[in-house]
């Protein structure tokens, strides 16, 4: 099936107040289908967020594209116009930010800010069908008394309510790509579940991109997993390879540190150290000062993305049980 | 909402009560007399007895201040001691020359302040932003007075495109021509008035529009397929113009009680003007009445002003509850 989106080797950094580029995300490659949820996992400033902003090209003012292609629907987002991508965002793309608290616009009614989704691109739908809609999508999200919250502003509404309004905004028009950058991060965890379990009902024909730290969320709602640190896709393949049998060392330490039911008292497995700043990347292997395989060739050549198994790529300079270069 | 209103009028009126009090105090406290000068040697001493006692300036200062205020109630501002005329006739004959001073202003200050200020907050960093900023400070640090000056200098004394003061060419004119020439005598006294008005809201605007512009609810405006116009006009500009209407709010009402030096330097007949005569003058009944005039304008315009910014901001609940 074609893909809804395709990363081709996209590579994008920050500008300095010098004018010097520092990369951040390096070759990342990957496609999401539709009717699929793809994973993208990691720790804090590994690039996840700036992954699901490109999509969108909404990436702060200092970031640089420096390569490769994002591929919507097969077209080239990079080489389009800025109203070729107003036309796409909110109608055929759309994301869910992490902080409901501040992603709504404080002065304008919650009916106006959704309803606006449908003004922007559909112009011909009259004011009562627009606000019936939005009824509706409030209802679908699980907003009680919807005809009169339309009318109320952001801030008569609580953190999980306000993360329905914006689930509620975002899939208004029915997007063939819904991205969510870690849409329970600032929510309770009695609401965190409930807005899973939203998104998992919501999910539908297209395809659906969850950022998050979190790998129990991705467990629950994702088919395929791209696993990222320090912005490269160290390893990506099928939920069920990934998670079943992690290769790279960074996914394996990620996995050895969640707490089970079984794991007893002694302390949990932590990964020694921290993930490097774009400031101090080296020539090699970005994990390779936080990995215990670590060589000498690691530190100074990057690995190459290797194919193992079917639906399973990693990359990294250790031998893997059938694994053959993707490059090759 | 109506309790909240209420409240906020009576602490006006007592607002305005202080501040009347205080006026009437302080300008008999003025280190002269008004008697030396309204009365004149040539005079008998009769006569100069019967003029204090009309006044009724002979009297202890508490009885006349008791006097003040129940003429006060009746709406009675008493009459000028130097045109010998009601104090309410005269202000009203004035304050329309000031209103339309104000309007002018207030024209030049939100037609032309807002959209450079969010000109300036676009372009931020770059040379349209600093050529904006380097003016918004002269505008800001300018001393008013030198400003009239320059203007009366250059555009009345060398290219004489302007006339010097006055609100009209005598003898009046009527109709189109009238109308033409007030408009004429308008420009200078605005552009004067308006500079440190305008810098300020242009600094407002821009600042306002800075922060606005990095919040993370104009990023979900551009996901849903905004353009930057539509970003900027729906969704930035009024949490932007919140801080700037405040300003300005309370600018005007200070205004309203005239812009002394101003219309003095360009004999415009208005409050201002009148303030000023009257201080030469010592006329304690026309100083208390522009400067009721002055408090009730700045408690409306407060009124005013914070109406409008709950309207524009729904988190402000009137009422306080």
């Amino acid at each position: 099936m074609a893909a809804v989106v395709e990363f081709k080797n996209y590579s994008m950094g920050f500008k300095d107040d010098d004018g010097q580029v520092f990369n951040l995300l390096d070759q990342v490659s990957f496609q999401v289908v539709p009717g699929k949820a793809l994973g993208i996992v990691g720790e804090s400033g590994c690039g996840k967020s700036m992954t699901s902003l490109s999509m969108m090209r909404l990436l702060p003012s200092a970031a640089v594209v420096q390569g490769g292609e994002i591929l919507f629907e097969g077209k080239n987002l990079l080489a389009m116009s800025d109203e070729e991508m107003s036309k796409i965002r909110g109608e055929k793309a759309s994301i869910i930010f992490q902080e409901p608290m501040t992603a709504l616009n404080p002065v304008l009614t919650i009916g106006k800010q959704i309803g606006e989704a449908i003004q922007l691109h559909h112009p011909e739908v009259s004011r009562e069908e627009i606000q019936k809609r939005v009824i509706q999508a409030l209802e679908e999200v699980g907003i009680p008394n919807p005809e009169t919250r339309i009318h109320q502003y952001p801030h008569e509404f609580s953190g999980g309510m306000r993360q329905r309004v914006m689930i509620a905004m975002a899939m208004i028009n029915h997007p063939a790509l819904l991205i969510a950058d870690e849409p329970t991060t600032a929510l309770d965890v009695t609401v965190q579940a409930q807005i899973l379990d939203l998104m998992k009902r919501l999910k539908g024909t297209g395809g659906l991109v969850m950022v998050t730290h979190n790998l129990g969320v991705v467990a629950e709602i994702c088919e395929e997993v791209v696993v990222m640190y320090a912005g490269r896709a160290v390893e990506r393949g099928t939920l069920k390879e990934v998670f079943d049998h992690p290769l790279h060392p960074y996914t394996k330490g990620l996995m050895a540190s969640i707490p089970t039911m079984s794991s007893g008292k002694e302390p949990l497995h932590t990964i020694p150290g921290t993930v490097p700043t774009v400031y101090d990347f080296g020539p090699g292997c970005r994990f390779a000062d936080r990995c215990e395989h670590c060589t000498q060739r690691c530190r100074q050549q990057s690995p190459p993305e290797k194919q193992v198994g079917e639906e399973h790529l990693v990359q990294c300079w250790l031998s893997f049980e059938g694994e053959e270069n993707a490059d090759a | 909402m109506s309790r909240y209103l209420i409240r906020r009028i009576l602490r006006g009126l007592l607002t305005i009560f202080i501040s009347v009090s205080l006026t009437f105090f302080i300008v008999r406290a003025m280190p002269s007399d008004p008697v030396s000068l309204m009365v004149s040697p040539q005079m008998t001493p009769e006569a100069q007895q019967a003029m204090i006692e009309a006044y009724g300036l002979d009297q202890p200062l508490l009885v006349q201040y008791g006097k003040f205020l129940v003429q006060l109630f009746q709406g009675n501002l008493g009459t000028s001691f130097s045109k010998h005329i009601p104090v309410t006739e005269y202000l009203l004959q004035r304050l329309p020359w000031t209103l339309m001073l104000l309007g002018a202003v207030i024209v030049l200050v939100l037609g032309i302040g807002i959209p450079v200020g969010v000109f300036a907050a676009r372009h931020r960093g770059k040379w349209g932003d600093r050529v904006v900023s380097v003016m918004v400070t002269l505008g800001i640090s300018v001393f008013i007075p030198f400003i009239s000056f320059l203007l009366l200098y250059l555009f009345a004394f060398r290219f004489k495109v302007m006339p010097t003061g006055g609100a009209y060419t005598p003898p009046k004119g009527e109709g189109l021509s009238y109308v033409l020439d007030v408009a004429k005598h308008l420009v200078l006294p605005t552009v004067a008035l308006a500079v440190t008005n305008l810098a300020n809201a242009v600094m407002y605007t821009r600042n306002g529009m800075i922060d606005v512009l990095h919040e993370d609810y104009i990023r979900t405006a551009y996901s849903k397929g905004n353009n930057e116009k539509q970003v900027i006009l729906h969704h930035a500009l009024k949490n932007a113009m919140i801080p700037t209407v405040t300003v300005i709010g309370l600018q005007i009402g200070v205004m309203v009680g005239g812009a002394v030096v101003t219309e003095t330097v360009f004999s415009w007949p208005g409050v201002g003007r009148l303030i000023y005569d009257a201080v030469n003058a010592l006329d304690y009944p026309v100083l208390q009445g522009a400067f009721l005039l002055l408090a009730v304008a700045v408690v409306v315009m407060n009124l005013i002003t914070d109406l409008v910014v709950a309207w524009l901001d729904p988190r402000i609940k009137l009422g306080g509850k």
